[in-house]
């Protein structure tokens, strides 16, 4: 649906994307994710032919933005880095005149209005300016807006900032619900937990790509596994014991709690919990403490850091 | 460009709700079309006036009816006056109109739509020339009926409409208000500041006031070639100001290079 490569923006000497390559497949729910100025919405910007790329490629849907920059307008909608609304107009007025830049009939989109102002609890307040508004129900029409014609293509600069718990929650169920209706949506935010419940992949950049995985990929990267055993009792003196196991490393006990990290686990789970019995232990329960998106993103990024120094 | 007709249809609402644009305009236009040609009334019988005479002779030569050519001389003022109506009415609308959109942040919302930068263009500068034009044009006709109502009872002479009325109303008077709207919609881009846009605009009007000021003093009298010639040259600059405009008018220009903050 969406194809980069080696797409590169350059603002004067600054390069503010680098070299990216990546396909986003149809109704795929595809996260970007980096740090301040790693090039999302610049990024965002181009895959949506608001800017041209300083070099690379750009397909959607097969077809290229020098050509078809009107056609693919019409099949994307994109919720901009600062959405902004007319505030002298009313939030039915705001869509409607929106609406009407896109090759629409007339039934179509007052259809369309009504439901994404009831989808997001604007309808009742249709008619009153959007300067009366507060942030997140702006937020909540300039969503509105990037769906009103339907797109194929959704390109969200987050999407749920500003939003009340209650209203994100709202706008995450929404987006994994577009999968059903075969949108493809191309999302960037800072919040990681929301990544990691909505992507199907996401792509960690600092501009260039320094990991695009699914979210059990990049759990899976690294070699070690972190484990938490608890014991009924005292967990204290089966550490020596433990320390014998090859493979194990980090290892700690806290009252009836024991942290280790592990390599090779197919093999070594068993070592340890074997240990543990033929020792006495009783075991409460055994457990591999999956890593967050967080600590994952966390780490590529320090260690990326690192790296720039070193070059 | 349909939707350039939109913008044009929002705009336009948005331009008759803004008092700190019609108000000015509204103000202007009495005193010009309505007030001034008063100062007709006032103008007696100068065969008497020495200084005034030979002023007359000086610009017209002896041989014309000196009482006719000093009301002829006045119209001609009162035409260039009227000419700062096309030029300020655009000088306030396309800032207010650029800088308004910059401040609800639409513009990046607004080019992701399919429209074309040269209908955003096209619907920015219509929704300040239409209105320029026709206040333009009905200012022009109020002063017309002032006067001849005024010279007929006085004098018994109907000094307009004349050719130099017509191209200035209908020649000079757009072309005005289209140099100053493109002006005004480029310098726009650059800045966040309505007044300071605005303000260019009347930067642009000191040139009237100096052909004014000229002819007061008599050192040139505006005549139907010097019209023209004025008409020619500015309109030579108006393709150079459109492919300006058109440049600016650029999506990744607009997103990238104009000042937003
Ligand atoms: N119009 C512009 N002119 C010059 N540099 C720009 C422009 N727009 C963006 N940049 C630069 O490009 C880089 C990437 O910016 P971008 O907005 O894409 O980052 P981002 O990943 O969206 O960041 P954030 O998480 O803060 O939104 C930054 O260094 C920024 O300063
Ligand atoms: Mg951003």
């Amino acid at each position: 649906m969406i194809k980069a490569l080696n797409l590169t923006k350059k603002y004067g000497k600054l390069t503010a994307v680098d070299k990216i390559s990546f396909e986003v497949k149809k109704s795929e729910i595809f996260s970007f994710l980096g740090p301040n100025g790693a090039g999302k919405t610049t990024t965002i910007r181009m895959l949506a032919t608001l800017i041209g790329p300083s070099s690379g490629k750009i397909l959607i849907e097969g077809k290229s933005p020098i050509k078809n920059s009107d056609y693919i307008r019409s099949i994307i909608g994109i919720l901009t880095e600062t959405p902004g609304m007319y505030e002298k107009l009313s939030a039915y007025g705001n869509l409607k005149y929106f609406a009407g830049f896109y090759n629409l009939k007339q039934d179509r989109i007052k259809k369309n209005i009504e439901k994404f102002l009831k989808m997001f609890d604007l309808w009742d307040r249709r008619d009153e300016l959007v300067a009366t508004f507060s942030k997140g129900m702006k937020q909540k029409l300039a969503l509105a807006r990037a769906l009103i014609h339907e797109p194929k293509i959704l390109f969200l600069d987050e999407p749920t900032s500003g939003l009340d718990p209650e209203s994100a929650h709202m706008v995450r169920e929404f987006i994994l619900s577009l999968k059903k209706e075969d949108t493809t949506v191309f999302l960037c935010t800072h919040n990681l937990s929301e990544a990691s419940s909505l992507s199907d992949r996401v792509c960690i950049i600092n501009k260039e790509i320094i990991r695009l995985a699914s979210l059990k990929e990049l759990q899976n990267y690294k070699k070690t596994r972190n484990v938490e055993i608890v014991l009924k009792g005292n967990s204290n003196k089966y550490i020596g014991d433990l320390k014998e196991i090859d493979n194990i490393f980090d290892i700690s006990a806290k009252g009836n709690k024991i942290s280790l990290s592990l390599s090779d686990p197919k093999n070594t789970n068993p070592k340890i919990i074997r240990k543990l019995v033929n020792n006495g232990a009783e075991i409460i329960y055994f457990n591999e403490i999956k890593e967050s998106l967080e600590d994952i993103y966390l780490e590529l990024i320090k260690s990326e850091k690192s790296d720039e120094k070193r070059a | 460009m349909k939707n350039a007709l939109k913008i044009f249809k929002k705009e336009i609402k948005e331009v008759i709700r803004n008092k700190s644009i019609w108000a000015p305009i509204l103000i202007i236009s009495v005193m010009f079309s309505i007030f001034l040609p008063l100062a007709l009334m006032f103008a007696g019988d100068i065969s008497e006036d020495v200084e005034a005479m030979e002023f007359i002779s000086k610009m017209f030569g002896s041989s014309v009816d000196a009482q006719e050519a000093m009301i002829n001389f006045m119209v001609k003022q009162f035409i260039i006056f009227l000419l700062l109506i096309p030029a300020m009415i655009p000088s306030l609308i396309a800032p207010a109109s650029i800088i308004l959109e910059k401040e609800s942040k639409t513009l990046e919302p607004l080019l992701a739509t399919p429209i074309k930068t040269k209908e955003l263009m096209l619907g920015k500068t219509m929704t300040s020339i239409i209105p320029a034009f026709l206040i333009s044009i009905l200012n022009f006709i109020i002063l017309t009926i002032n006067i001849d109502i005024i010279s007929y009872l006085k004098f018994g002479i109907l000094p307009l409409p004349n050719l130099e009325w017509v191209i200035s109303a209908f020649i000079l008077s757009p072309v005005i208000s289209f140099i100053i709207t493109t002006i005004s919609l480029v310098f726009s881009s650059k800045t966040t500041d309505i007044r300071s846009a605005q303000g260019i605009g009347s930067a642009i009007i000191i040139p009237i006031y100096a052909v004014i000021g000229l002819q007061i003093a008599g050192f040139f009298l505006l005549n139907i070639y010097y019209l023209l010639l004025g008409c020619a040259i500015l309109i030579a600059i108006c393709p150079l100001l459109l492919k300006l405009t058109i440049k600016t008018f650029d999506r990744e220009n607009i997103l990238t290079k104009w000042k937003m903050k």
